[in-house]
């Protein structure tokens, strides 16, 4: 492990903050926010066909790029910083790795080209109406039928669960927890998108009622593969978070340079500077950590589910902070609409909630340490 | 995980590790935990090993190898190690539990200060005797008045033909009953601005009409203390940069050995965090999900410190210089060790109201641990000037009452 970029990494990070702030500033962001699906779908080609980040780190047999993670976390670092709306994170990162981990050849074969070349839109279904972020919560059920199996219950807090094409629904067998293939046309499926805080990411509830149904990888091994995979994600959103983070720490230091009270920029007020430093501290520590997480996944390291929690636990406070003390110090401007802070703001609310907030990571990591 | 350095790096571990198997004495790593350092204002554990044969001929190995003070460059007595190879130095003496001998401020602070503005009569006469152990300095910064505000202080230094004449007072000096030398920020012109008044000078500390009186800290030990001047004399010679250039001189320490101990600091807060584990199981608190909150959090932030260091230390190994994050270190872990020694008081209830018996104001060990973390934000720059520091150097913020905006910084 060697824990600094390349230079074809850090090239790589250049390139896709060129390609966001040409193609998707905040402007645009916000255009999104109020559109039908969310996203730009022009934005979304262009990702896969001019610079191929959707297949960055699927494996090559799969028809990916066979990319280490770290360059996926990469790009998401940027995504993150951007605030791009984007089904990415749940195509690329849930439902690609959810494939992989449950090491299904057939269906990796069958399903990665498509989310890898960006022209199917996949996500991951395994939360529940009861919001519980932890695996043994699941109850949707699956049974098992002549050509297949046939999925009934609920599934919520679905990312861009209303224009995904492919679901890849967590689901109980008598066997255990399972993993399950479903199309979006599938029958009786009934699909509704939810008024999300955070508008620049969409979530859905699933209802199925004896939906079709793929079993992918063994009957009752999803709980392993599962867990193998929302430890990657964890580390994934926690990326994410490292790139908002670091976007509202700019955000408000550069307006702390020129905003003028008292005949001086605030940031020569010390209230403000040491808001700034603090903010500094945790998003520097929280880049230790996150990099440090990338480049574990990427090493298949045996402390994954350690760092995982860790890293999500500790990110998820510092994005926050970060975008809480971002609007504390712009003042009254901070908390229009107009002004981009409470993007950032709700955004970190999100993503500290989503996959599971702090206390309910260092829990995990206290158990997964032996305590 | 092990981070791969490059193989030169890996090649000097391999040295270091056959270096320290042929020469360390059999019996040093048995005879005390040499890794346990002494908690901040804490006691020193290990004052009594430190006597031994055994000791004496490991710190005579040492010199001969040039593992004393070993980063400095070879022309001043050092062994030219550059921050990864002395990261990769402490890394291997922590593995083979046998201790990484230090010269204190002549090392980290002395030392650099004479390399950099010190004659060359000066390097050859005073680097030698740090190495050796023959002078052994203490800091003489702060005084009852002036303390963050270093540019301020008051104690006078008057030349008088080839020497220098010092009065007044020093306070909060650790270590002074270890010392013989004192290194000291005097003020030598009144009438100029007030950092361009002042002198460096390293004033012999034994009996030199210097006294000095033990102060008891808020833990009940006595580790630092104050110091009056009533005429105690110094050569001419001992004054390092120049007269009325000690400003500049004090100020070339600052983050001298970085990346030295990058990758072991963790180690003592990572041992300390596993002790109190311990205690939370012994007291049967340890399901309570408060408590496991609580240790998940002490646990996640000396994670960090490692995530950190070795992140620091990659960045070094490749030539790079490091980001912002070397200079939030020192906050990151001195407010990181109060919080932990509240969550260690806390966690024992009733049991934290009581002292152990014995003279004087003994206390548990979880006791001083809460107690003695309070030094950390305070001493070698406190918290709120380390704030001041990120803020306008890592950020660019103006200075205070400046009207003119800072220079703007790389942006990552
Ligand atoms: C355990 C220990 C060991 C020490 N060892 C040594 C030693 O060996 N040699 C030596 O010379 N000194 C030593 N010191 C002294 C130490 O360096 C000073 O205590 C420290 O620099 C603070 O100075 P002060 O005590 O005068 O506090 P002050 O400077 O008076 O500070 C009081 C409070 O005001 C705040 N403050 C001051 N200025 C500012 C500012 N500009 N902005 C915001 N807040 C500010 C401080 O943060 C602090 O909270 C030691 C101290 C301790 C606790």
């Amino acid at each position: 492990m060697e824990l600094v970029f390349s230079p074809e990494q850090e090239e790589l990070r250049r390139s896709v903050r060129r390609f966001i702030e040409a193609r998707s500033p905040l402007s645009a962001v916000r255009e999104q926010m109020e559109s039908e699906t969310g996203y730009d779908a022009s934005v979304w080609r262009q990702l896969a066909d001019q610079m191929g980040l959707q297949s960055i780190a699927i494996p090559e047999e799969y028809g990916g790029a066979g990319s280490s993670f770290v360059d996926l976390a990469i790009v998401l670092e940027e995504l993150g910083r951007g605030l791009v709306p984007s089904p990415f994170f749940g195509s690329v990162v849930l439902a690609a790795y959810a494939l992989l981990d449950a090491g299904d050849d057939a269906a990796c074969r069958d399903l990665l080209p498509g989310i890898a070349d960006g022209s199917r839109l996949a996500t991951l279904a395994f939360t529940e109406d009861s919001g519980s972020w932890d695996l043994g919560d699941i109850t949707l059920s699956a049974v098992p039928e002549r050509d297949g199996w046939s999925l009934t219950g609920a599934k919520s807090y679905v990312v861009d669960g209303h224009v995904a094409d492919l679901i890849l629904v967590a689901a109980r067998t008598s066997a255990g927890l399972s993993l399950f293939a479903v199309e979006a046309d599938a029958s009786g499926l009934t699909r509704t998108e939810l008024p999300t805080l955070d508008q620049t990411r969409r979530l859905a509830r699933l209802v199925l009622d004896g939906t079709p149904a793929r079993l992918i990888g063994t009957d009752g091994a999803a709980e392993t593969s599962l867990a193998r995979t929302l430890d990657k994600a964890a580390i994934a959103l926690a990326a994410e978070q490292l790139g908002g983070a670091q976007a509202a720490l700019d955000m408000a230091v550069d307006y702390a340079k020129v905003r003028q009270q008292f005949d001086q920029p605030i940031g020569s007020f010390q209230a403000i500077k040491h808001k700034a430093s603090e903010m500094l501290l945790r998003v520097e520590s929280a880049r230790s950590a996150t990099y440090y997480g990338m480049w574990a996944v990427a090493d298949d390291g045996e402390d994954v589910p350690i760092v995982a929690s860790l890293v999500k636990a500790y990110c998820s406070e510092a994005y926050f902070h970060a975008a809480a003390e971002n609007i504390q110090i712009h003042g009254g401007i901070g908390f229009t609409w107009e002004h981009d802070a409470h993007l950032y703001f709700k955004r970190a609310k999100s993503a500290q909630l989503f996959l599971g907030d702090g206390d309910f990571h260092r829990e995990n990591l206290a158990e997964r340490v032996g305590i | 995980m092990e981070i791969d350095l490059g193989p030169e790096a890996a090649a000097f571990r391999t040295e270091i590790r056959g270096w320290i198997a042929a020469h360390a004495p059999a019996e040093l790593a048995a005879m005390t935990d040499w890794n346990a350092a002494a908690m901040t204002g804490g006691h020193s554990v290990n004052a009594e090993p430190e006597q031994s044969p055994e000791y004496a001929a490991w710190e005579q190995e040492l010199l001969d190898a040039r593992l004393i003070c070993a980063s400095w460059p070879e022309q001043y007595g050092g062994r030219g190690l550059g921050p990864v190879e002395n990261a990769i130095l402490t890394e291997e003496f922590h593995r083979a539990g046998v201790p990484r001998i230090r010269r204190g401020f002549g090392e980290g602070m002395v030392g650099p200060s004479l390399m950099a503005h010190g004659t060359a009569e000066q390097q050859e006469h005073f680097l030698r005797r740090i190495i050796t152990a023959e002078d052994v300095y203490c800091q003489g910064f702060s005084e009852p008045d002036h303390g963050s505000d270093l540019g301020s202080v008051e104690t006078r230094g008057v030349v008088d033909g080839d020497e220098i004449v010092i009065t007044g007072q020093k306070v909060w000096t650790s270590g002074f009953y270890r010392a013989n030398m004192m290194f000291v920020l005097c003020r030598t012109d009144t009438a100029a601005p007030k950092h361009r008044g002042l002198s460096y000078v390293l004033v012999p500390f034994l009996d030199n009409n210097i006294e000095a009186r033990p102060l008891k800290q808020m833990t009940g030990a006595a580790q630092f203390g104050q110091e009056f001047f009533d005429g105690a004399r110094a050569p001419m010679f001992n004054v390092v940069g120049g007269l009325n250039n000690g400003w500049k001189v004090a100020m070339t320490t600052l983050g001298f050995e970085r990346g030295g101990s990058a990758t072991t600091q963790h180690l003592r807060f990572e041992r300390e965090f596993w002790d109190l584990v311990d205690l939370a199981r012994k007291l049967g608190r340890e399901r309570d999900p408060l408590i496991r909150q609580q240790l998940a959090w002490a646990y996640t932030h000396v994670q960090i410190m490692r995530f950190s260091g070795l992140r620091l230390l990659s960045q070094l190994a490749e030539g790079r210089d490091p980001g912002p994050e070397a200079s939030t270190s020192k906050l990151f872990w001195s407010e990181y060790e109060k919080r932990l020694g509240e969550i260690a008081i806390d966690l024992l209830g009733a049991e934290g109201l009581v002292r152990p018996e014995g003279e004087g104001y003994q206390v548990s060990h979880w006791q001083d641990v809460f107690l003695a973390s309070r030094a950390g934000t305070i001493y070698s720059g406190t918290s709120e000037i380390q704030r001041n520091i990120i803020a306008e150097r890592a950020l660019g913020l103006p200075r205070e009452g400046g009207h003119k905006p800072a220079p703007k910084p790389a942006t990552r």
